[in-house]
């Protein structure tokens, strides 16, 4: 949280920043500040969503122990109550310490609602369905942190749900072409959006977590395909779009390290496509490729770790998955790694020396 | 004007007419990676994509059963190449960083000559004196090179070293021992980190550190809770709740909100495992489903509190 005489001090700097027609509400800043000084830490958001979690899990059990959701009716009924619950509760009372209740009673109603529909003999892409237009419902209403982040992640586990249920599984690698797009255009225009969606720009934050969950969710499923039968194009044409987006921010980053000539340009360019090339049959390797570097572009810690941690998972998933003998795969690995050695150090006269892990 | 962070930004941007040019200008400026750190970043991919391929290119190679090749020759091969791998951390114009990398390579090739070892002498491929050996050998290299990545390998073996030992020899071993043990020497390599290397450590390695020694103590407890009655249990719970009390003291001294939100959160699981031991009856579903919302909901008011506490501090203090 920041003092009157910080935030002043801030507004003063963006005037002379080059902003010289900028008017502000300060009282709404101030209130703002106000409102947000108990800003969530990565702590808190985890043990909202875990404690929520194992809350909704008790008392789903009491339900059931007891008889209480016996009836269909009953489950759809305390599903509906507990979601509007949650929704209602944020409107009245946003404060950081309800978050798990919240939390709680928001997964609660999903499930209470999805046993019942379930119970009902509801067919699962109508489940699927309610759940997609419940998500969205929650997501344009919602303002609080972890009640975005689960809707997102309710809705994209809705939508691969039900792209299984209908055997559409050649469609489940094109989603996540559109996911990894969509996430490209969240992370890239961060400046656009919070200026295009200025009131709601609080949820700016909760949805590129999501939204980069999501991905890296849909993109451990994509290398999991010998569980389900894709043909092999669908994965094809998703890397390749994984790939155009990483040539996306291939500009940026030239010019971030002032690099000018056209030559290099072209090097860099060509670089990208043919390292990348002999991924394409997993898209989840250039998949991971493209969150850690969006997620260093944009300085998002946690979606780069996370990145980081998807990319080592789908480079072994891939290499394991190589129906080629042990011998062919070591001669592929020593020789990929010989390469970046040399790119190592071709470069890195042209990288500072100052480092420290 | 320094630490303008990206919440600033969005705040500001919220609640005035500033346009997308100059929330980009200022985003660029104060919150994105600058030039020096990619050029970091990129230096670091490239080492560690080059040996991390180059090592594992290695270890297929060793893995392929080479049946024509002399015992001596596939022996003679590995070692050929952990000494090349060695005698490149010498060279005297390279940064620590790099050395550190081609050590850790190095490291993960000690492993491969035990394994090329294990694969002659048909010792098998996930006996405990493998990982043990490897272990002593890499010993030396992780305490000289100090680098974190190589530390968190060098636990890694350890602890598997110990859970192979337990299951493949020490099966007299009660769980709750067995838990004791890894909890009490993982906290034992945190507590040592602290007082001796605090400054030179990385968080996420002693967050990593902490993170696995409270998951076995919750596990030990959790299992120790709902299995049959252990010798080792009373002792478990007695480490649990000493190094548990210690791990607060020091979050609350450090203002640290790591520690005081994950050994919380992993008492409130034990707790909640302890209750439903007692009775699984409906009313003790209920009762643990309020628990648990409660004490969660009290551990972040807490954060909270201590949040605001650091904010006051250090503004008293200019920082």
């Amino acid at each position: 949280m920041k003092t009157k005489e910080q935030v002043t001090e801030l507004l003063t700097h963006f005037r002379h920043a080059g902003d010289q027609t900028m008017e502000f509400d300060e009282e709404a800043i101030l209130a703002a500040y106000q409102k947000n000084k108990s800003s969530q830490s990565l702590a808190i958001k985890i043990l909202s969503i875990f404690g929520g979690l194992l809350a909704s899990l008790a008392f789903t059990g009491f339900l059931f122990v007891s008889g209480i959701a016996k009836s269909e009716e009953v489950l759809l009924g305390l599903g509906i109550i507990s979601i509007i619950g949650s929704l209602w509760m944020n409107q009245k009372q946003d404060k950081i310490i309800m978050d798990t209740i919240r939390v709680s009673a928001f997964l609660m109603g999903f499930t209470l609602l999805g046993v019942g529909l379930a119970e009902l003999d509801t067919n699962e892409s109508i489940i699927c369905s309610v759940f997609i237009m419940l998500s969205c419902i929650s997501l344009i209403l919602t303002r609080n942190y972890i009640l975005s982040f689960v809707s997102v992640l309710i809705l994209n586990g809705s939508i691969i749900t039900l792209l299984i249920c209908n055997n559409a599984y050649n469609l489940i690698p094109i989603y996540t072409a559109v996911l990894a797009l969509a996430t490209t255009y969240f992370l890239f225009k961060e400046a656009r959006i919070i200026t295009k969606i200025r009131k709601r720009a609080g949820s700016y934050d909760p949805v590129r977590a999501g939204l980069v969950c999501a991905l890296l969710s849909a993109l451990i499923l994509t290398s999991q395909s010998g569980i389900y039968p894709v043909s092999p194009a669908y994965f094809w044409l998703c890397a390749v779009i994984m790939i155009a987006a990483i040539l996306r921010l291939t500009p940026e980053l030239s010019g971030i390290l002032e690099i000018t000539t056209t030559g290099h340009k072209i090097m860099i360019y060509l670089f990208v496509v043919l390292s990348l090339l002999p991924t394409v049959p997993s898209p989840a390797i250039s998949g991971a490729l493209l969150v850690m570097l969006l997620s260093f572009l944009r300085n998002y810690k946690t979606g780069f770790v996370l990145g980081v941690l998807t990319f080592i998972y789908a480079v072994c998933h891939y290499y394991y998955d190589l129906s080629f003998t042990l011998l062919t795969k070591s001669m592929l690995l020593g020789a990929t790694g010989l390469l970046f050695l040399i790119i190592y150090l071709y470069t890195h006269k042209k990288l500072m020396p100052d480092e420290n892990v | 004007m320094k630490n303008v962070q990206r919440e600033d930004i969005h705040i500001i941007s919220r609640h005035s007419n500033l346009q997308e040019q100059s929330v980009d200008k200022a985003l660029k400026e104060n919150v994105y990676n600058n030039k020096t750190a990619w050029q970091q970043f990129f230096r670091l991919l490239f080492l560690s994509l080059g040996v991390g391929f180059t090592v594992a290119g290695i270890v297929f190679f060793f893995a392929y059963n080479w049946a024509d090749l002399h015992k001596f020759a596939k022996i003679g091969l590995t070692e050929g190449l952990l000494i090349a791998a060695t005698a490149l951390v010498f060279l005297p114009r390279i940064s620590d960083t790099t050395r550190n990398i081609i050590l850790t390579g190095a490291s993960v090739l000690t492993g491969v000559l035990f394994a090329v070892y294990g694969q002659i002498y048909q010792t098998g491929a996930n006996a405990y004196d493998f990982f043990l050996a490897w272990t002593i050998f890499v010993t030396l290299w992780t305490w000289v090179s100090k680098f974190p990545p190589l530390w968190l390998l060098y636990l890694v073996l350890v602890n598997t070293t110990f859970i192979l030992y337990y299951q493949q020899v020490a099966n007299h071993w009660s769980p709750a021992f067995m838990y004791a043990l890894l909890f009490i020497m993982n906290t034992g390599v945190l507590i040592g980190t602290m007082i001796f290397a605090r400054r030179k450590t990385p968080d996420w390695f002693l967050h990593t550190v902490a993170l696995a020694a409270t998951t076995y103590a919750t596990i030990g407890v959790v299992s120790g809770i709902f299995g049959k009655s252990q010798i080792a249990f009373p002792f478990l719970i007695l480490a649990t709740v000493v190094l548990f009390a210690l791990g607060i003291w020091h979050g609350r001294k450090t203002r640290n909100g790591f520690y005081l939100s994950v050994i919380p959160f992993s008492i409130v699981i034990m707790l909640s495992a302890l209750l439903i031991k007692i009775s699984d009856g409906e009313m003790m579903l209920l009762l643990v489903s309020g628990f648990i919302i409660t004490s969660v909901t009290l551990i972040i008011k807490n954060l909270i509190h201590l949040q605001r506490k650091r904010i006051h501090e250090n503004e008293r203090t200019g920082n």
